[in-house]
């Protein structure tokens, strides 16, 4: 028996000193996140976690200032519109891959090149198919030339991800092999990738803007949010996206971590469906929903305050953002009055809202909440909570209920959100009008970047009358960031960890 | 012997066609794959550029006949999202499964069996309650709370064991307990149950009677005649377990095959899809086939044509 009692004592203790549970060496911080990545290639999967990962290996020739999002020099060292049809930029000298090769035209002509290939079938093809061809002028200097007008171009070269790939590293491993083991001139070097469970990085000490600070970045493949914030608060893991706010106080009262969040610039918005039959073609409906449901008190009592609301059609940080145009006020009597004029009894009005649930912060329970709210004008509002790839079919199918809340983002420029969402043959869009369309189109085409903004922010004025939507609010991104780190999150969502440092 | 074999592979090779045609057309009815893909921002028509460079534009009775001809070559395609193939991807996991399911088995055979058989032989007692309430515990307690409380206690607050991933022995404790709880509890019911009847026989008294010591009753005569419900049962678990215990693998970070296949299924990766089906249906028919064998050995009566 004392025997029996000395050995499960012994184990006891052998279990508790085992490894596993050491906090990780200061010098190496590990990303706790949802999916490993789909391909360590850069330029070739649309994907946060894919990008969020390899980010770190590699670089864009643009990027964002994280304060403000503009457009800052990164890979590049300028840009000029020569026509509306050809840009040119010039390139940073003296920056080397991690194989050691020479950064120049060569590296930005073949990337394009291979986005532009149909055979590599990347998921950017269709973000880049204006451009045409691309020619090196010099080592530093080359030449973008596009089918059409293409404003976007700067801005899609500043975004994850057209990441300059290592021309002579791929042509002599193969596309294959590359995917697997990335060479980049970030700030990170590929160390190892176990698919499924981890991928290490490892400090590259001649990056050119400065060598990281971290030795050692780590991304553990944690798929259930519960397990992450258990890993968070255990040591496992130091920094994890995405906290749930009800688990907010559970986190910064640990003494491991705190809950550090940014003012995203994804926007989540309540879109009503004017592209079937139904209630919602009408303007003077969708004017009345806009009056009868109170943003304010939806992020008071079911966000905690945890969103900065929007009331137009793109977040701040959006190029095109409008500040003159004002929020709705909350006036449920303005509402009654314009469903009767429409000829709506809102007691005998049935409407359904479709959801995702956990795909943005408390969608679900927002949604069930304005349901609610339109429900004290006496109407009946179903809510329709929809898997998330469902509810993206249900959209693009044009099957979705009366309404629907979705969310866009990160939005930095116009076109990608205005641009597609009010255009009715477009995708994701619920809105169609041909006056609309046309301004949009004509906004489209112009490349200069401050007259571009200045013609999308008219169609949001011309929006506003129309109603298509019930803007909602930026989300707050809310991270579990472990307390030796000094980190600040992003508003892009991005998740460099150039940026880091310990405290 | 031998033909009785040959008879049972030509079924197992009917079972696993029929199972990949089912699911080849009902995993279509799912929907679009090639949206899931692509940035929000694209056009009607690049979808439908994308759509005809994967080849899901082509008849679905085309597709299925080229599927047919390809995995009878072991080509499974690549997989739509990871860009590698499939039949590797998703094989490159079946050992952590294994790893994880063989643990699993082991401990509920070494605990379930005899809880079952002490339930039984002590029937009426105290003994045989707390056996009968833990295994009721064990099969109401749903795997998803379990894991998370015990992550949770020996994770977070003791801080004794890792909370996920896949990695030394430390790794295999709290996913090896969340599933033992359920499949243990099911075979010490059915233990119990077996050799209840069996302790009932005829045999049972004469061994008895014949001066020979309780645990070799239990064991030589017992045991072996109350084999074969808990070898059906047991194996039944061995298959799901080697299928993938996806909610399990989920939580614990476990990179297996159960919780990668769920997420192809859900992400519409339809050859990462048709692999595990193909690899799942080999694992039951296989299953199946060694219960079926282990019977012979359990029991003389038994004999195949």
């Amino acid at each position: 028996m004392r025997r029996l009692v000395a050995f499960a004592l012994g184990l006891v203790l052998a279990v508790a000193l085992s490894s596993g549970v050491r906090a990780q060496p200061k010098s190496q911080i590990t990303i706790g996140i949802g999916s490993e990545p789909l391909t360590l290639m850069g330029s070739t999967i649309v994907d946060w976690t894919t990008n969020a990962q390899i980010e770190n290996v590699y670089d864009l020739l643009f990027t964002r200032d994280p304060k403000d999002e503009k457009i800052i020099p990164w890979l590049a060292t300028g840009y000029r519109v020569l026509d509306d049809r050809t840009w040119e930029f010039t390139l940073r000298q003296g920056v080397r891959f991690h194989d050691g090769e020479r950064f120049t035209a060569d590296a930005v002509k073949f990337t394009l090149e291979y986005i532009i290939d149909p055979k590599n079938k990347t998921h950017y093809l269709t973000r880049f198919k204006p451009v045409d061809r691309v020619d090196i002028v010099n080592d530093y200097t080359v030449r973008v030339h596009t089918s059409e007008p293409m404003p976007v171009l700067l801005s899609y070269l500043s975004l994850p991800g057209p990441f300059i790939l290592a021309p002579e590293y791929v042509r002599k491993v193969g596309i294959d092999y590359a995917s697997a083991h990335p060479v980049g001139t970030g700030a990170y070097k590929f160390k190892e990738w176990v698919r499924g469970e981890r991928l290490v990085l490892e400090r590259n000490p001649n990056y050119w803007a400065g060598a990281p600070k971290i030795q050692t970045v780590g991304f553990q493949v944690i798929p259930e949010f519960s397990a992450r914030l258990a890993a968070l608060l255990s040591g496992q893991i130091d920094v994890m996206k995405d906290v749930p706010p009800q688990a907010v106080d559970t986190v910064n009262r640990s003494g491991r971590a705190q809950v550090r969040s940014t003012v995203s610039s994804r926007i989540n918005y309540l879109a009503f469906e004017t592209l079937h039959p139904g209630p919602m073609q009408n303007v003077k409906v969708r004017q009345a929903m806009t009056y009868a449901v109170n943003v304010d008190e939806l992020i008071k009592t079911v966000l905690g305050g945890q969103a900065t609301r929007i009331c137009g059609y793109v977040s701040r940080f959006d190029s095109g953002y409008d500040a003159s145009i004002k929020c709705v006020g909350y006036d449920p009597g303005k509402a009654a009055q314009l469903l009767t004029e429409a000829g709506f009894d809102p007691k005998k009005l049935t409407l359904t809202l479709d959801t995702p649930s956990g795909r943005y912060p408390l969608d679900k329970e927002v949604s069930e909440a304005i349901a609610a709210q339109l429900g004290k004008l006496g109407m009946t509002v179903h809510v329709q909570v929809n898997e998330w790839r469902s509810h993206l079919d249900k959209i693009i199918n044009r099957k979705a209920g009366d309404m629907f809340f979705l969310g866009w983002g990160p939005d930095l420029e116009p076109s990608g959100t205005v641009g597609q969402l009010f255009v009715g043959s477009l995708t994701y869009s619920s809105f169609g009008d041909p006056r609309i369309e046309e301004m949009i189109h004509k906004a489209s085409v112009t490349v200069e970047p401050k007259a571009n903004a200045a013609a999308f922010r008219k169609v949001q004025e011309a929006l506003v009358p129309l109603a298509p939507w019930v803007p909602l609010w930026q989300q707050h991104d809310l991270y579990g960031v472990a307390n030796w780190i000094a980190w600040r999150p992003r508003p892009d969502e991005k998740v460099w960890m150039w940026e880091a440092a310990p405290k | 012997m031998s033909r009785y074999l040959l008879g049972r592979l030509g079924q197992a090779a009917v079972a696993i066609f029929l199972a990949l045609t089912a699911v080849f057309f009902l995993v279509r009815i799912t929907g679009d794959p090639v949206i899931l893909f692509l940035p929000l921002d694209v056009q009607p028509k690049d979808i439908a550029q994308f759509r005809h460079l994967l080849g899901f534009d082509r008849p679905v009775w085309t597709q299925y006949v080229e599927f047919l001809g390809r995995a009878a070559r072991g080509d499974f395609g690549a997989s739509l999202r990871y860009r590698a193939p499939a039949l590797g991807l998703v094989l490159r996991r079946l050992p952590v499964t294994a790893e994880l399911a063989a643990v699993s088995l082991a401990v509920v055979a070494s605990v379930a069996v005899p809880v079952g058989i002490l339930s039984a032989r002590y029937r009426g007692t105290v003994v045989d309650h707390l056996g009968i309430t833990l295994t009721a515990a064990g099969q109401a307690v749903p795997g998803f709370w379990l894991g998370l409380m015990l992550i949770w206690v020996f994770g977070v607050w003791l801080r004794w064991l890792p909370v996920a991933g896949f990695g030394g022995w430390t790794h295999f404790v709290l996913p090896t307990l969340t599933l033992t709880a359920f499949y243990a509890a099911q075979i010490a019911r059915i233990t119990r149950s077996a050799v209840l009847d069996a302790l009932g026989q005829d045999y049972v008294r004469t061994a008895r009677a014949k001066g020979m010591r309780e645990i070799g009753v239990l064991v030589r005569h017992v045991l072996k005649n109350a084999a074969i419900p808990i070898v059906t049962v047991f194996g039944l678990n061995a298959g799901q377990l080697l299928g993938g215990a996806v909610v399990t693998e989920t939580i614990f970070a476990w990179p297996g095959m159960g919780a990668y296949i769920l997420n192809a299924l859900l992400g519409r990766d339809f050859p990462v899809v048709m692999v595990g089906v193909f690899c799942t249906s080999v694992i039951y028919v296989t299953m199946n086939l060694a219960v079926d064998l282990a019977y012979l050995w359990i029991d003389p009566r038994v004999r195949y044509a």
